[in-house]
């Protein structure tokens, strides 16, 4: 067969109507024509309805018609490639032996910057909007109340945080941070220089924990305790360290008397943060340890609405794709929460840490500013699901 | 020490999966114990090709290399025809 650039008659599938097929868990078929190293990093994970099999471009290229064969026929097929190309070329193929097949529009790249935008709360006083990037397992948030808006943990592309500020009609007041991220980039920095709005990390997260030099990025440090009126709300500073030295959440109080707190890689869902992305697993474990005893039962009550930075499955959040939960189901439910004295909280930590993956190092750097990452480079750094949580 | 080689096929700026698909062609015109050099531009033809040459009954992949022209990385693979 001839592939015609531009002249398919295969349609498309874009990354938003995939994540809404999996949120409904509809039955789906992934072809992944990527090389199996890729497809292992990182496969388009879904829930209990989707299959992914994953058949390399150059196997139908080699052995047309035995590669075609493993595909089932019966079925609607979605291919999925690295950039598009490949996807769109099999698609073809498996269409000329009668399949109905379609392929992702902008690949697996498009996929992995997929943003996900949704409310948490909506209320007289205003609203809490979830942004996720489902792929990774990545969750920032918007504060907006009375024409402001707050943003806690933005990324990379800030054109979703504008858009959604214009949408709000909401001025950015503050960009916040809860630490120096290793798993993907900032948006902070990139949406103060765009908008004016002060960029806030804790001081001990501006210094590369294991380059052990100072960021060149402009930011303004945070101190315990420390408030932010956003509206008729008001943020409440609490530093939290283990997952780094300068990690912090933020507590939100509401005018209707309730709470929040975005834990960043303090606690998650279902895990916590793992304490050795620094390279000082030993020395933070023990500090970790104190923040979750002595400090959280300081900021949270039952009620508190735990919004954290990540998640690892999306079976943590509802059917509606909202990473959230009272403290008190969070506690239940949170496996590496349960009460631990010190020797048991260090052995669990220990036998529980995932692989340390080399480009967080790096994506820490980007994020203080001692390197840049242009689009490309950026896409490859951030490029599968985050493995920030202790391992399940 | 330089790769010795027959042909040159240059993919630059062919976006996946022509490099492979050319590669594949340019490689049925050679006699067996050739070698094509194939210039590419794309970064992801690195692995791609590693595991083609895997897949392929007739090629074996000698040798890769990065070089770089006008501030631009160029992916530099050696294909023998092996039967």
């Amino acid at each position: 067969m001839t592939l015609i650039e531009g002249q398919t008659g295969i349609a498309e599938f874009t990354a938003n109507e995939l994540y809404a097929r999996i949120l409904d868990n509809e039955a789906i078929f992934i072809l992944d024509v990527r090389n199996e190293d890729e497809f292992k990093r990182s496969p388009i994970e879904g829930q209990s309805n989707l299959t992914a099999v994953n058949i390399p471009y150059f196997e139908f290229l080699e052995d047309e018609d035995g590669s075609v064969a493993r595909v089932p026929a019966d079925r609607e097929i979605m291919v999925v490639c690295a950039k598009e190309g490949s996807s769109q070329y099999v698609a073809e193929l498996l269409a000329g032996h009668g399949y109905n097949a379609r392929y992702l529009q902008g690949g697996f790249t498009s996929w992995g910057n997929f943003y996900d935008v949704r409310d948490v709360v909506n209320a007289a006083w205003g609203r809490i909007v979830q942004i996720a990037r489902p792929a990774r397992g990545d969750l920032s948030f918007a504060v907006i109340s009375d024409g402001k808006m707050a943003l806690i943990d933005p990324m990379r592309h800030t054109e979703v945080y504008l858009n959604l500020a214009a949408e709000a009609g909401a001025t950015m007041t503050h960009l916040l941070d809860t630490h120096v991220h290793a798993d993907h980039i900032s948006g902070g920095p990139a949406l103060a220089t765009i908008t004016g709005a002060t960029y806030y990390v804790h001081a001990y997260d501006a210094i590369h924990p294991i380059d052990m030099l100072p960021a060149t990025i402009a930011y303004t440090s945070l101190e315990d305790g420390q408030q932010f009126q956003v509206g008729q709300t008001t943020i409440t500073v609490a530093w939290f360290p283990g997952h780094t030295l300068g990690q912090v959440n933020y507590r939100l109080d509401t005018p209707d008397g309730r709470s929040a707190l975005f834990t960043g890689d303090g606690i998650f869902l279902r895990s916590f943060g793992r304490p050795d992305l620094g390279g000082k697993g030993e020395a933070w474990t023990p500090i970790l340890y104190r923040s979750l005893t002595e400090r959280l039962p300081k900021i949270v009550n039952d009620d508190t609405l735990i919004l954290p930075a990540h998640f690892s499955t999306l079976d943590e959040g509802n059917a509606e794709g909202i990473f959230a939960a009272p403290y008190s189901e969070v506690r239940a439910h949170n496996d590496a929460l349960k009460p631990r004295s010190e020797e048991e909280f260090t052995a669990y930590v220990l036998s529980h840490l995932p692989v340390f993956p080399p480009e967080y190092v790096e994506i820490k750097r980007v994020n203080i500013g001692l390197v840049e990452a242009c689009d490309g480079k950026a896409n490859e750094l951030e490029l599968g699901k985050n493995i920030c949580a202790l391992a399940g | 020490m330089a790769n010795s080689f027959d042909q040159t096929l240059d993919v630059k700026g062919a976006k996946c999966p022509m490099p492979l698909v050319k590669s594949r062609k340019a490689i049925a015109d050679l006699t067996v114990g050739q070698v094509l050099k194939v210039v590419a531009t794309d970064r992801g033809s690195v692995a791609d090709f590693q595991g083609w040459a895997k897949t392929a009954k007739n090629v074996e992949l000698v040798a890769q290399e990065t070089e770089q022209e006008g501030g631009q990385d160029l992916y530099v693979h050696y294909l023998k025809r092996t039967s």
